[in-house]
């Protein structure tokens, strides 16, 4: 027979300091848990988005970004050797996407416009919306004719002036004005970070006759090793990186961050077990008498341990319901949003971080487990209390 | 049996539990050390680049963007009896790595002429200063690279650029600076880039940044001032900061590692603080009989008191020491190289930042100590009327 819930509950409030204690460590741990998982959870989102294997990203040979690759006209047209790139129903050619990186300075919102980041600017084609699956237009798409550009959902987040109608200062000497007409996302991923613009324009504005990049998509048979071999081989002489490995080597700085984060975390935790080890060994120590009591009345030690448990999970879920509840207000009062520095792009992706149902069931799962391991303990010592000492003693 | 015996031995009453009491202070403190010391190295070098009075005036629109050599010539022209700046250096930025490895270096070419006053900061000596002037491909390097390449003064090197046109270039090392602000940087003569240029035919000798040295904090919130103005309105607008804000802006950037790992840093101390505190209060709670025992056989108040504090004291002390003295001994005989973009170069142990934790084990120790349960006149009135009686 197990013993009532409300005894258990109550007797959460006979030691209300040490409970209030363990309850807010936990709720720190808790709270600091759900921010990270919750970044690394942008940040992952954002790679499996730019996760392809079949789209290729070309750069100049020595180039380790898109930013500071540079494609002359006449390396770009001898991309047209390729086999296995996915054509071009219309005109039944291969169809590649000439880009343009540059970046413009812009203030952070999250700080009031106190400091600023680098944010991409991308010249592209129609076809850069074919190649770029995932792209897709929140309305209208900026205009071939006119100084227009339309904005990743992210940055007209994390950046200042960039709302409809605005006008950003792009171009060489930072004097010509394009209009932002319209918004976009791409399923959360790097681009999103991004404007967009029309790519003769832009480069016009910038005084370039190169390209940045060439983005292409492979046919569904097609072999990316083979095709990058090519690419890299005596014939055209660029280079070329899957989606995927391209935007692994641009996250490094993010990664030094997680895991700094992440060992901050550990440590963490370590200190939430050892409070509710502590707590229960003060309820232990506290209810000896209690306990041999109960035992006298036909509780066996298996049903102590198990109430034991039971009261540290408790301790451990109200902190753990405080830390979210933390987390998500901190999101609110602070921001969601944080970009980081590409390790070499020279521009900043922007995340959002949320606060998903996955998280918060993860951070309850991780509490209840903290709650177990910290209670095991001191309830096999309860549960193996010599039951005639304890009485006389306590 | 003398006191201090008496607190040992009562260590080894529950070893699991003094042992995790000392790991729960050990751990964060070690963490705190290394954190407060990157914070502190931090500052140093704020302070450092403070005082070379320099500001850096770039395109508005990004730093990417090159600016026209002949912009030096105007900046100089904003003062040509030289009341307010000592120089201005212009710098393109080349981003070399060495062949085959994947490290872009904080590589610039810099005018030669200028390098030696604006950058006084790099203490080159009238020998060094004339192989610079003397030697087209000499290049002075800060000792994170020197360390990890192996190199030294009158090396013969190679790096091939990450911008275009992607040059490979060899140079002539003059110096290897000492001065950890100044660890990750490579800089050479823009005069050598320029004319590497012209060889693949490309005729730009445009600057990313001009860094002008000041004379006085005044002048140089003037000069900034009058730099934005002189060039307000015209293809090439600029923004002039103060090298701080720029180094700023790139460990925000960044994503503000070091503001992270402070905040956090205090996080984990507070919490740890409360536990392992709570964890010693516990420990006496339960030996409340025991001391009215003490007491009972002639022991005064103040020697259970004493006995009680001190081996809070002894454990909060020992079990701090046990992380900041190998974490201290690390950071003192090997400093971190740090290779990201940004003031500080290793991470090296600052002793205040130790001295401080020192401290807070110390608050942390005598704060359990004198806690609830052995509150003089509390623990006084349950030794007399509750302790012995029970049962």
């Amino acid at each position: 027979m197990a013993l009532p819930l409300s005894y258990h509950w109550r007797n959460l409030f006979v030691r209300k300091n040490t409970t209030i204690l363990t309850v807010l460590v936990i709720a720190a741990v808790v709270g600091v848990f759900t921010w990270m998982i919750g970044f690394r959870g942008a940040v992952n989102q954002s790679l499996s988005v730019a996760g392809e294997e079949r789209k290729i990203i070309v750069l100049k040979k020595g180039a380790t970004a898109e930013s500071n690759s540079a494609i002359p006209i006449d390396e770009y047209n001898k991309l047209g050797q390729l086999n296995s790139v996915e054509k071009n129903p219309a005109t039944g050619q291969p169809r590649f996407s000439p880009e343009m990186i540059i970046q413009v300075s812009l203030p952070r919102l999250a700080d009031g416009g106190m400091t600023f980041a680098n944010v991409a600017v991308r010249g592209v084609t129609d076809d850069a919306f074919v190649v770029h699956s995932n792209v897709k237009e929140l309305g209208t798409r900026f205009s071939v004719a006119e100084r227009e550009v339309i904005v990743g959902v992210a940055a007209s987040k994390q950046f200042g002036g960039l709302n409809i109608g605005d006008i950003v200062n792009i171009g060489f000497g930072g004097d010509r004005g394009y209009k932002v007409v319209g918004y976009f996302s791409a399923d959360g991923g790097p681009m999103e970070s991004e404007i967009w613009g029309y790519l003769p324009s832009l480069m016009n504005a910038y005084n370039r006759t190169m390209y940045s990049s060439v983005s292409l998509r492979l046919t569904p048979d097609a072999d990316p090793k083979e095709v990058i071999a090519q690419i890299e081989g005596p014939a055209i002489q660029l280079t070329g990186k899957t989606e995927k490995d391209y935007w692994k080597e641009q996250t490094k700085l993010t990664q030094i961050y997680l895991f700094v984060t992440g060992a901050l975390v550990a440590v963490m935790s370590i200190a939430a077990v050892f409070a509710i080890a502590n707590t229960m060994y003060a309820v232990v120590a506290g209810r000896t008498r209690e306990i041999a009591m109960l035992r006298t009345i036909g509780f066996d030690g298996y049903t102590i341990l198990r109430g034991l448990i039971l009261e540290s999970v408790m301790v451990s879920l109200m902190g753990g319901i405080i830390g979210c509840l933390g987390c998500a207000a901190w999101l609110e009062i602070a921001g969601n949003t944080k970009d980081m520095f590409g390790a070499t792009t020279f521009t900043t992706m922007a995340f959002e971080i949320h606060l998903t149902p996955v998280i918060v069931v993860a951070a309850m799962i991780m509490v209840t487990l903290l709650g177990v391991v910290g209670a095991l303990m001191p309830g096999l010592r309860a549960a193996r209390l010599e039951v005639l000492t304890a009485l006389r003693e306590a | 049996m003398t006191l201090t015996l008496v607190m040992l031995k009562n260590f080894r009453r529950n070893p699991l539990r003094v042992a995790l009491t000392a790991v729960a202070f050990a751990l964060p403190m070690a963490i705190f050390v290394a954190a407060i010391s990157m914070v502190v190295a931090l500052n140093e070098a704020s302070a450092n680049t403070e005082k070379e009075l320099r500001i850096g005036v770039h395109h508005k629109t990004s730093l990417v963007n090159p600016l026209p050599e002949g912009m030096r010539r105007k900046i100089e022209g904003l003062d040509p009896d030289r009341t307010r700046l000592t120089g201005v250096c212009g710098m393109r930025w080349f981003g070399g790595r060495v062949p085959n490895t994947q490290n872009t270096l904080t590589s610039l070419a810099a005018d030669a002429d200028t390098f030696p006053t604006v950058y006084s900061d790099t203490y080159m000596q009238p020998a060094e200063i004339a192989a610079w002037n003397k030697d087209r491909q000499a290049c002075v390097v800060g000792m994170n690279p020197a360390e990890e390449y192996g190199w030294k003064t009158g090396d013969r090197v190679t790096l091939e650029s990450t911008v275009p046109p992607y040059l490979q270039l060899e140079f002539h090392i003059v110096k290897v600076l000492d001065n950890p602000e100044r660890a990750n940087f490579f800089w050479f003569r823009r005069d050598y880039l320029v004319e590497s240029l012209k060889e693949k035919g490309e005729d730009d000798p445009r600057c990313n940044i001009f860094w002008v040295k000041c004379n006085s904090a005044q002048s140089l919130r003037s000069l900034q001032k009058d730099i934005d103005a002189l060039f307000a309105n015209t293809p090439d607008e600029t923004k002039s900061e103060d090298e701080n804000t720029f180094g700023a802006n790139f460990i925000q950037m960044a994503g503000n590692i070091p503001g992270l790992m402070q905040a956090m840093s205090v996080v984990v101390v507070v919490i740890v603080a409360m536990v392992a505190g709570n964890t010693m209060m516990m420990s006496f709670r339960e030996r409340t009989r025991e001391l009215a025992v003490f007491k009972a056989i002639g022991f005064q108040s103040r020697k259970v008191f004493q006995l009680v504090v001190g081996e809070s004291l002894l454990l909060a002390l020992g079990g701090s020491l046990l992380g900041i003295v190998p974490i201290s001994l690390v950071l003192w005989l090997h400093p971190i190289p740090m290779r990201q973009m940004g003031p500080v170069g290793s991470l090296e142990i600052s002793w205040m930042a130790a001295g401080i934790s020192l401290v807070i084990a110390l608050v942390v120790g005598l704060a359990a100590g004198f806690g609830r349960p052995t509150k003089p006149c509390v623990y006084e009135q349950q030794m007399r009327c509750g302790a012995l009686s029970k049962d």
